[in-house]
Order: structure tokens, then C-alpha cells, then sequence
């Protein structure tokens, strides 16, 4: 679903942010990539939603080669794509109901699917009784569930999310994790950086280690069943 | 196609152009349609929202605009009104022959006839000096200060038509009336309506480049505008990239409220010009009655109304247009 093949990526400055990267992510796995803060995770990350372009190699998602993305195809690709972000980027002017439903307007789903859908979503992350309330009056757990609900409303084959723990406390990222494992088990490729190795190592789950935006290891914690 | 996709994967450096982009199942036509008109609908309620949301702001953009597009319209009415005033005089090539005052009716008449056997008069008018009296009496208002003339001071006029044909600044005939005996003083007024008709071209040209000008200032008033407001929006417009939306997805509600923009605009164009053709209807009304009724004011009719509304609706959409291209660059990958 997810495949990397000896990619690079060099930004203007001269900084190499990631080089000769390899790996391949199955449909419906579950990976966490780690490392510390500057190793590479988000490029990696950018490299996948059509953020950023690399300069060596191969990036393949949803069966596609995304070099041959053309500009105007970029949005179409992205839509395949549910991103999670760190500080959740919810748009904070609309209700947690507009907020999910945004992906589906988007893809040009009709106002009688979007209303399903979206109660589908946020009944998934739990947040179903606060599909009319603003953004910023939920807690920062509640809110990063919204943007969880935002990126799985359009049923995207592949998630990605940067850190999406990163500004919550031990109990809550807990349950962020798991609420991500669920998605890998209905078929969804999810793919989530993180620098939580504790965190990680509990899941039992892929672990890609970056260093320096090199590949350093590639295992599996044992103890726990994935 | 994930297949050749497969095969081709060892290739570090893929060829562009055969296009192996993702596809994602499309929805049936009618749902896409549906779609469709439901983010046409989240625009336009929402770049109306938008404008709601801000309202001193948007009243001041409106009155900016307003004014910007009254001008030239102004400008046009008047030339509009000064060139209908004129269009009589434009076209009158008379000559008119003020004979002397010793001369009495027949001799005028026999002069007339004498000139309207010549090839390029086709036709001549005599106006005796008491239908001149007549005539000035009802033009001049000063009825009463001629009753005090005990006799008629005008001559007899002749008002010669001559065929438009050779020198029409300055025909034989003039040349010929001028030096005839009888004749005292010649009036021929083309080379100064030629002037006037220049006057009134240059005028034209003036309010075409005047309004050209201001509508390229709504194009920046309104482009300054939006783009503030994309400014004030990059964080959502950037969210809104990520998530998968086109270019015409996240221009959409821009557009919409620069047409928003020209619209109101315009609208408030036609109110300033209506208050000022309001405020100007009747003393223009008593000086038009003072010279006879020969002149009307000509307002703004109602397909000049909408063509206005539309075309500032249109500059409005345009400058929206030039102000988000810029800017929907900044959220795609540099190629």
C-alpha cells in the first residue's frame, strides 16, 4: 500500500532530510515510525501527502507512483490520504459536525450521504453528542479525536498522522493509539510517527527507527500479539 | 494498471507523462452532480457568511466600490446628455444670409429665387423680419422690451441648404453670398460644429479611458480585498489542500465574494447616480423650461442599470480570481 524504494530527499538548503529509504507498508498494516525529533518522520510523511516531492527514488501509495502525480491530480490523490496532524488543524470558525464533513464536501459526496457518514465517523471516535459544538470548546483529547473523525470520514485506504500524541498526556495518547489500531484492523493502511517509543513498544505493532533520515531498524516488539 | 505499476517499481527515475495517477472508485454521475451543486451551495452561503461575518468592513469595501463605479458613470451621463444636446447642431449645414436692411420683401424673394437655381443649394428658406421678430420674442423673453421698438430693426434672412458636395468647411457659395451686394453679413457655422464634434469625441475618449481606469482600480480595491482575506484564512485554506481539495474547491467562496463585492458595488453605483440625477432634476428641470424645453435629462435606463451590475459583478469575480491564484500555489508540492 505504502512503498518506498531508495528515496532521498534533499531541500534547498542542502540538508538531507531523508536518503536511500526503503520499505514497503502492507494494505491494512499498522506502522509507527520513530526517531528522534529531526530524523525524518514528517518528511517522510510530507513525501506521502504530496507535501513535498522527493529527489531520489520511488514513493508509491494507493498503487500509484507518485512522481507521475501531476499538479492538478494532486488534490485527487490526497483524497485517498486521511492525515492526522499534531496540533489537529481543526478549522476552528465551524462546528466539530462541518469540521468532519469537510473531506466528503470536498470529494463531492451529496448532503444526504455526508449526514450518515459524518454521525458514522464521530460515533467511531466517541464524540457523536458533540457533532454541534465549536472546536475549541472541546478538551485537546476530544479535539484530536475530531481531526481523527476528519480523516477517516471519507474512508481513505491509507492514514498518516504526525505526532498525533504529541500534546496529550500519557492516559489519552493511550487511547489515540488504540483508536488507531481499530482502523488497521477494518483493512486501513495507517501509518503514525511518533517519538512515544513507550507508547509504541506497547502496541506490539511495526516499528520503522529513523536516524539522521536513514532507516535503522525495522521489527516487530515482542511479547504481545500484533 | 497497479500491476505495471508493480513492475515498474525498480526504476529509480519512473518516465513521466503516461499518466498512472491513483484512482479512487467515482461516484455515479448523478451523485457527482449532486456534489457538485452542494459545494456551489457551501460557497455561495459561505463566501455570504463570510461577508455577514465582517460587516463594517464590507459596508467600507462596498462604498469604496461604489463610488469607484459612480464616477464613470457620471462622466458617461453627462457626455451622454451633452452629445444628445448637440446632436441637432452636429448635423445642421445651413447657411444663413442676413440680407441688408434696405432691402425689401420681393427683392429677398428674388434673391431666393436667384439661388435656388444654382446646383449645389438644394433649398432655401426666407424668413422675413417679422416672422425674425417673432421668433425672438418667444426665444429671448424679452417680449416686452421689443414692444418698445417702434420699428422692426431685422433684416430679411435667407437660410440656404446647400447639397453637401467638394469643401464643406468652406463651399463657393459662402465665398459667393459674402461678396454679393445684397447680402450683409454670411453665417456658416461648419468648421465651429466640426470643432464641437470634435470636442465631444475627445470627451468620449476621456470618459472610455476615465472608466477604464476605475475599473481597474475595482479590480485592485476588490483583488486587496479577497487577498487579505486569504491571508486572514491561509491556515484553513492550507488544512483544506491537505485534505484533498482542488484549486476551484478552495477559490470557490473567494469568487464568490469578490462577485459578491462587484454586485453590491454596482448596486450602490446606480444609488449615487440616481441621488445625483435626483438632487439635479429640478433646477435642471426650470432651466430647460427657460430655454424652451429643448433639452431633457437622460438618466440611466434599465438594461444600462443591469449591464452595470453585471459587468462590476464580473470585475469583482475577476479581481478574486487574479488575487487566489497566487496564492493556491503556496499549498502544493514544488515540482
Amino acid at each position: 500500500m505504502i512503498r518506498f524504494d531508495k528515496v532521498g530527499k534533499r531541500y534547498a538548503s542542502g540538508h538531507d532530510a531523508l536518503s536511500d529509504l526503503s520499505f514497503e507498508v502492507a494494505a491494512g498494516e499498522m506502522v509507527f515510525v520513530t526517531g528522534h525529533s529531526g530524523a525524518g518522520k514528517s518528511t517522510l510523511l510530507k513525501l506521502i501527502g504530496l507535501v513535498e516531492r522527493p529527489t531520489r527514488g520511488q514513493v508509491v501509495v494507493n498503487h500509484a507512483d507518485l512522481a507521475r502525480v501531476r499538479r492538478r491530480s494532486v488534490p485527487h490523490a490526497r483524497r485517498g490520504i486521511g492525515m492526522v496532524f499534531q496540533d489537529h488543524r481543526l478549522l476552528t470558525d465551524r462546528t466539530v459536525f462541518d469540521n468532519v464533513a469537510l473531506p466528503l464536501l470536498i470529494a463531492g459526496v451529496a448532503r444526504e450521504e455526508i449526514g450518515k457518514r459524518v454521525r458514522a465517523a464521530l460515533d467511531k471516535v466517541g464524540l457523536l453528542a458533540k457533532e454541534k459544538a465549536a472546536p475549541v470548546t472541546l478538551s485537546s483529547g476530544e479535539q484530536q479525536r475530531v481531526g481523527i473523525a476528519r480523516a477517516i470520514v471519507a474512508k481513505p485506504p491509507v492514514i498518516i498522522a504526525d505526532e498525533p500524541t504529541g500534546n496529550l498526556d500519557p492516559q489519552l495518547s493511550a487511547e489515540i493509539m488504540a483508536l488507531f489500531a481499530e482502523f488497521g484492523q477494518v483493512g486501513t493502511t495507517v501509518l503514525v510517527a511518533s517519538h512515544d517509543l513507550m507508547l509504541v513498544r506497547r502496541l506490539g505493532k511495526r516499528v520503522l527507527v529513523l536516524d539522521h533520515g536513514r532507516l535503522i531498524d525495522d521489527f516487530r516488539p515482542q511479547g504481545k500479539p500484533a | 494498471m497497479s500491476r505495471t505499476i508493480a513492475r515498474n517499481v525498480r526504476k529509480t527515475s519512473p518516465t513521466p507523462g503516461k499518466g498512472a495517477e491513483p484512482k479512487l472508485p467515482r461516484a455515479p454521475w448523478r451523485a457527482r452532480l449532486a456534489g457538485w451543486r452542494d459545494q456551489h451551495f457551501y460557497s455561495f452561503f459561505s463566501s455570504l457568511g463570510r461577508l455577514a461575518a465582517r460587516p463594517w468592513a464590507t459596508i467600507l469595501t462596498v462604498l469604496v466600490l461604489g463610488f469607484a463605479l459612480a464616477l464613470p458613470l457620471l462622466f458617461f451621463l453627462v457626455f451622454d446628455n451633452a452629445r444628445a444636446l448637440s446632436g441637432g447642431l452636429r448635423e445642421a449645414r445651413e447657411i444663413s444670409a442676413f440680407l441688408k436692411p434696405t432691402l425689401d420683401a420681393p427683392a429677398a424673394a428674388a434673391l431666393a429665387g436667384e439661388l435656388r437655381q444654382r446646383a449645389d443649394v438644394a433649398e432655401v428658406l426666407v424668413r422675413t423680419p417679422e416672422q425674425g421678430l417673432a421668433e425672438f420674442r418667444q426665444l429671448s423673453g424679452f417680449g416686452e422690451a421689443l414692444d418698445v421698438l417702434k420699428t422692426n430693426p431685422l433684416p430679411s434672412v435667407l437660410v440656404v441648404t446647400p447639397r453637401a458636395q467638394g469643401d464643406v468647411d468652406n463651399p463657393p457659395l459662402v465665398a459667393q453670398l459674402k461678396s454679393d451686394a445684397r447680402v450683409d453679413l454670411v453665417q456658416y457655422d461648419a468648421a465651429w460644429r466640426r470643432k464641437l464634434s470634435e470636442i465631444l469625441h475627445f470627451a468620449e475618449r476621456m470618459v472610455a479611458v476615465i472608466a477604464a481606469l476605475l475599473a481597474l482600480a475595482t479590480l485592485l480595491v476588490i483583488g486587496n480585498t479577497v487577498r487579505m482575506d486569504i491571508q486572514a484564512r491561509s491556515e484553513e485554506i492550507s488544512v483544506m489542500q491537505l485534505i484533498g481539495a482542488s484549486d476551484g474547491f478552495v477559490r470557490r467562496p473567494f469568487l464568490y465574494a469578490g462577485l459578491w463585492y462587484g454586485l453590491l458595488g454596482g448596486v450602490f453605483a446606480l444609488l449615487i447616480v440616481g441621488t445625483v440625477e435626483f438632487a439635479l432634476a429640478a433646477p435642471l428641470a426650470n432651466l430647460s423650461e427657460s430655454y424652451g424645453h429643448r433639452f431633457t435629462l437622460h438618466g440611466v435606463d434599465a438594461p444600462s442599470a443591469f449591464a452595470v451590475v453585471l459587468a462590476s459583478a464580473l470585475l469583482g469575480w475577476l479581481g478574486a480570481f487574479v488575487a487566489t491564484a497566487r496564492h493556491l500555489a503556496a499549498g502544493m508540492p514544488q515540482e
